[in-house]
């Protein structure tokens, strides 16, 4: 095979995938909506424009929309805003964190299962659809509890050995039961799309002349075979996160999730609910963002999976 | 046909021994214990409440006794923290108010989610399939405990007859039911429509319009079946979203179902309840399971000439 001295010659498959989303105008609105969501809840309360979401103006409780409380207040006063900025940096936060903690149990179980084969292979996927017939939910909600106390010990590990104060870490490591009980728990799929892109790129030539070559499994494995299936899996991902956020916020909303002195999308529309006859904006607010990002996400996903996928898209 | 039936169902043994196992030594990590009510209780008293539930024992011990008493008796063991209480008197009340609620919630996505999905396949790419897909899209995006709250304030306020809180008469099932059906017949919805839309561009359809069988014949008689498929595959999935979304409804609506009682054990740290609740929930998932595994053997034949799948 010659290769076209042309760099423009052919479209790679990146290439092709790209500009099949750029053409898929709902998936390009998703994407920019979500930029700005995660700006506007990560880096806009950095600025002083932004109120303090624990912070009470007892001179304007459960307060209307106007300039100073651009979203109104709540019933002790704090502005609604800030609160749903900050919950958001939460939501996404538990959101992102724990898609990760799927991702990479996901990619390693799918990797070894596929790659190994033979009885192992069978037996590692038939534990998954073991796990895939338990309710999520109910196991993520005892998980994340039974492991509130080792989280402790961790958050006053951190605190003796770095010199942070309590105060500053102990809000992110609160949430690392719901990181890892959510992560743990939600892996099972990738690990599917995982093993079968395995065992399709474990029978190419280049996975042969590696192994022909003498290198190591481990070698093969993370220098030639993942690389070649992240894209796919990545991809899967995305579709992954809204489902994530959704069981984190049922959680919260319950009251077995997110704990004050945090509070996430979930927790305020609890509080929004439970006053929403007084002040409906409570509920409004926190829920139209939720469920604007929740919908982007699913877009952005669907728009992905489309893109570098054709085959597998539902139209 | 009897070999999957017992693979399948020696699966949903597994299922619920791994459920219920996870489920016990989970349930021995939660921080705090049963009985940190109130009042703090003196030593003494705790270290005999704890040898009279037999929570003194080694976990092992106690793990291979609450399996006797399940296998034995039936008998899931009292409620730690209601006293004299056994927990399957909780579940014989409760399981029943749970089930009602998913299958009337089940009922409403079903009967909603596939009749959407099929108008929505056969003006695919026209308004009424962009109309249909974009409400499906916010049902997936709009969660329970929004749809729940909003619901309360705007039906069950201004309905007569309607009520938003407890379970005294058949009127009370209206509003969770009805959350937890729109919120599936989403999913059902978008199902439908992607299997129906693939069938209904098969080669076989195109021959039978060709010689002139009518819309409602095409649809339902040649079309329905195999294009049902994809949707039916997500009726087990389904019914454990139910139970999630019944933690949520069963909370907003305060409905005396699994879910609610769930919610306080976990807060309580009603060890025997937890327990007796989660192997509840499995039965019910591994049943589900196993009956939407019969139903798409009878839809599709392929499965059924396999024997195993």
């Amino acid at each position: 095979m010659k290769i076209s001295p042309d760099k423009n010659a052919g479209n790679s498959l990146w290439k092709d995938a790209r500009r099949r989303l750029m053409r898929n105008r709902a998936a390009v609105a998703s994407l920019i909506f979500l930029v700005i969501m995660l700006l506007a809840c990560f880096v806009l309360p950095l600025f002083p424009c932004i109120a303090n979401p624990n912070a009470t103006d007892l001179d304007n409780i459960a307060a209307a929309c106007s300039l100073q409380h651009p979203f109104g207040t709540d019933q002790l006063g704090r502005d609604l805003l800030a609160r749903v900025l900050y919950g958001g940096r939460i939501s996404l936060l538990v959101g992102i964190v724990a898609t990760v903690v799927a991702f990479i149990i996901g990619l390693i179980y799918g990797l070894f299962s596929g790659y190994v084969g033979g009885r192992t292979d069978v037996l590692m996927m038939r534990t998954v659809d073991v796990l895939f017939a338990l309710p999520f939910i109910v196991l993520v909600i005892v998980f994340s509890l039974s492991i509130e106390e080792p989280s402790q010990h961790l958050t006053a590990w951190v605190v003796e050995h770095t010199g942070w104060s309590r105060e500053s870490v102990a809000p992110v490591l609160g949430l690392v039961p719901l990181f890892i009980a959510i992560g743990a728990l939600g892996w099972l799929t990738l690990a599917r799309i995982v093993r079968t892109q395995t065992l399709a790129i474990k029978s190419q030539e280049y996975v042969l002349a590696a192994r022909s070559l003498g290198l190591s499994h481990w070698r093969i494995l993370f220098g030639h075979i993942a690389p070649n299936l992240l894209g796919t899996v990545v991809v899967y991902t995305t579709l992954a996160v809204p489902g994530i956020m959704l069981t984190e916020s049922t959680l919260s909303f319950i009251g077995l999730g997110v704990r004050a002195p945090n509070s996430s999308w979930g927790t305020l529309i609890k509080e929004g609910a439970d006053r929403m006859e007084a002040t409906p904006e409570l509920l409004i607010f926190p829920a139209l963002f939720f469920c604007l990002t929740l919908l982007a996400l699913n877009f952005l996903g669907d728009g992905l999976r489309d893109a570098i996928d054709p085959k597998s898209s539902k139209d | 046909m009897t070999r999957l039936l017992l693979k399948r169902l020696l699966q949903g043994v597994l299922v619920v021994v791994v459920l219920q196992t996870i489920t016990f030594f989970l349930v021995r990590l939660l921080p705090g214990n049963p009985f940190l009510g109130e009042r703090k209780l003196p030593q003494h008293v705790m270290e005999q409440l704890n040898s009279l539930y037999g929570l003194d024992k080694s976990a092992w011990v106690q793990y291979l006794n609450y399996w006797k008493g399940i296998i034995l008796h039936g008998d899931f063991g009292p409620s730690l923290v209601r006293e004299g209480v056994q927990v399957s008197d909780i579940i014989a009340q409760s399981f029943p108010v749970s089930l009602w609620l998913g299958v009337l919630g089940m009922g409403i996505a079903v009967c909603i989610g596939i009749p959407a999905g099929m108008l929505a396949a056969w003006w695919r790419n026209r308004w009424p399939d962009a109309l249909i897909m974009l409400v499906a899209m916010a049902g997936i995006c709009i969660p329970a405990f929004v749809v729940a709250p909003v619901f309360g304030i705007t039906l069950g306020m201004h309905v007569p007859g309607l009520s938003v809180a407890g379970w005294d008469n058949p009127l009370c099932a209206v509003l969770p039911a009805l959350t937890l059906g729109l919120i599936n017949a989403a999913y059902i919805a978008r199902l439908t429509r992607g299997g129906m839309a693939e069938v209904l561009s098969a080669d076989y359809i195109r021959t039978a319009r060709a010689k002139g069988v009518g819309a409602g014949r095409l649809l339902f008689v040649h079309a329905l079946r195999s294009g049902l498929l994809p949707a039916v595959s997500y009726l087990g999935p389904a019914f454990a979203a139910l139970i999630t979304g019944s933690f949520v409804v069963e909370t907003c609506f305060q409905v005396p179902g699994m879910g609610l009682h769930f919610v306080n054990a976990t807060t309580d740290r009603d060890y025997f309840l937890i327990q007796g609740l989660v192997f509840c929930y499995g039965v019910l998932i591994v049943l589900a399971n196993l009956v939407v595994d019969l139903v798409l053997v009878a839809l599709n034949p392929q499965l059924r000439s396999q024997g195993a799948a």
